[in-house]
């Protein structure tokens, strides 16, 4: 370790300071020891509890040895059933309105030349400084059936007004607006990568908006819509607030179902299993997202140092 | 050229009124109605202004120690977020140790859970070991969605400590804790103000883990605010604390926007 040390040290023609070099080699021990509180409390809250939900599944109480009774129950009963999928349409319903609003927020953000583009920047980051609750709360004074939005198209004379409030739209609009600043922070970082010079050239051999947005800019913008389709996948799977102010009493969200198991009716062992289950369909966007995070901190070198 | 700006701008003013009327215009409508003493929807406008309910709301127990809990909560964890991430995004970024990549890199597995499930499979290990309905609980289950931007925020500043100054400054006799104190945490400042901040307003507006761990001994101000939103056909009441839940950490954001550049956001998400 210390020859490795130094000689790294030699290698980057460095003159290494005496003091340094000294606290260097007791460098690894100090290191770890600084980073074991935050590891271990990780450890403890994290991963320890998951992995415990997910084994503790297949051991139902009462059962002399591993069983899948607990999922048996979970998938014999269709009101679970029901719940889990109307958590994936959701989900994706979000996830593709998201994907469609970040685009052209982002895309626009990248290529205007108008001075609009400050003020789209702070509009589409400023729901990051507002809680959930709160914007639950306002989309109902706006949407909902005493809010602005019907009172004004009453107002000026349509009638027939739907409120999402307690439907479905209700969590996807919150939702939405709950996610815009990560999707367009995202997709502006992949966007920047798109290069001024290919376009032009591009548009130089004849290639229309269409073509040059899916052969210039959408293939260094993989990686970026990638990242963003699993971390909102995984973020919108596991929100509780949003749906569960604005979205409908039944069929319910993963999360509320869970909670009204744990809390109200006490059920703790199906609690459990729904987010076994849950954990289970959030996996590949939890690896995929990890595994993109990983390779691009080892292909960079940013976290790497 | 020309006619290409002015598609330009066309497009652009259509995204601005977009977004103004979809994320500014909610927050707006609440803000009036927490100054409405009296507003019959379909009324396009209240028909009394008034800060009553600011009186009645103050006036209430249960929001006055709500918000008692939720300041004591949220300053809990902070400080601790601080003494156990700090020392480590110090290590992360200036020390040598077999692993170092692999442990940084592992604290973005906070990011890839759903959030609720992981939240209830904590909640059934405090249940088990009586964590459920106590402060202790409530603090244990912020801190974690606050480790990853404790640590990968202030890490980041770490590294960017221009080292020729630290290492003239050793150069002229400085000892260790001198050149930490007088010339690296000065420089590194703002981002773990930032990322302070950051863990301050999260642990004060998180609702999810605080209703799974503390009800019904613990209850935080957002809580107050769900039973409030949910039970009552008050609506001013929602109003007032959605105002001043949000207004102070508005405040505090714009004083302190200069230390929020988009990297700090961008090491904080994990990308």
């Amino acid at each position: 370790m210390t020859t490795a040390a130094s000689a790294g040290g030699l290698r980057q023609g460095r003159i290494e300071h005496p003091r340094r070099s000294l606290f260097r080699d007791r460098g690894w021990a100090v290191g770890l020891a600084l980073i074991a509180p935050a590891f271990l409390l990780m450890v403890v809250l994290i991963f320890a509890p998951a992995v415990l939900s997910l084994a503790g599944t297949f051991f139902p109480a009462g059962a002399a040895g591993a069983s899948l009774a607990n999922y048996e129950h979970f998938f014999g009963d269709a009101l679970s059933v029901l719940n889990l999928v109307f958590t994936v349409w959701t989900t994706l319903a979000t996830l593709l309105v998201l994907l469609v609003v970040g685009l052209v927020v982002a895309v626009y953000l990248r290529f205007s030349q108008s001075r609009l583009v400050a003020a789209i920047q702070v509009l589409s980051l400023f729901p990051l400084f507002v809680p959930g609750i709160v914007i639950s709360f306002a989309l109902i004074r706006f949407l909902g059936p005493t809010g602005l939005v019907p009172s004004i198209l009453k107002a000026i004379g349509i009638t027939g007004y739907q409120t999402p409030y307690l439907h479905a739209s209700g969590a996807v609009i919150g939702l939405v607006w709950e996610n815009i600043p990560l999707t367009v922070m995202l997709l502006t970082a992949g966007l920047s990568q798109v290069s001024n010079r290919a376009i032009e050239a591009a548009r130089d051999v004849g290639a229309n908006a269409a073509q040059i947005f899916i052969h210039i800019v959408l293939p260094p913008l993989t990686r970026s819509i990638a990242v963003v389709c699993c971390l909102n996948f995984l973020q919108i799977f596991g929100s509780f607030t949003v749906p569960y102010i604005l979205g409908p009493a039944a069929p319910q969200m993963m999360s509320i179902f869970m909670q009204r198991t744990f809390t109200e009716v006490h059920l703790a062992d199906a609690a459990e299993t729904q987010a076994a289950i849950t954990f289970l369909v959030c996996l590949i966007a939890g690896v995929v997202y990890s595994a993109i995070v990983f390779r691009d901190s080892a292909a960079k070198g940013t976290l790497a140092a | 050229m020309r006619r290409a700006l002015g598609k330009d701008a066309v497009i652009g003013a259509v995204l601005l009124a977009a977004l103004l009327i979809f994320v500014l215009a909610p927050l707006l409508t609440v803000i009036v109605w927490a100054f409405a003493d009296q507003w019959r929807p379909p009324a396009l406008w209240p028909t009394q202004w008034g800060v009553r309910y600011w009186h009645i709301l103050l006036a209430r127990a249960d929001v006055v120690q709500s918000l008692t809990i939720s300041l004591f909560i949220s300053l809990v964890v902070t400080i601790v977020a601080a003494l156990i991430c700090l020392p480590a995004a110090y290590a992360f970024a200036r020390l040598d140790f077999p692993g170092r990549r692999l442990f940084l890199l592992s604290f973005i597995a906070v990011n890839a859970f759903p959030r609720f499930a992981l939240y209830v499979s904590i909640a059934i290990v405090f249940l088990s070991v009586g964590l459920i309905g106590t402060i202790t609980g409530v603090v244990l289950i912020q801190l974690v969605f606050s480790l990853l931007f404790m640590i990968w925020i202030p890490t980041a500043a770490f590294r960017g400590v221009d080292r020729s100054i630290e290492e003239a400054a050793r150069d002229v006799g400085a000892s260790h804790l001198t050149v930490l104190v007088r010339i690296t945490l000065p420089q590194v400042a703002p981002a773990i103000g930032a990322a302070l901040l950051l863990t301050f307003m999260n642990a004060f507006y998180e609702v999810d883990g605080a209703l799974l761990i503390g009800v019904p001994t613990v209850r935080t101000m957002p809580i107050v605010m769900l039973s409030l939103i949910n039970g009552q056909i008050i609506v001013q009441y929602g109003a007032v604390l959605s105002v001043m839940l949000w207004v102070p950490s508005l405040v505090l954001l714009l004083l302190t926007r200069r230390m929020f550049d988009s990297r700090t956001f961008a090491a904080g998400l994990g990308v």
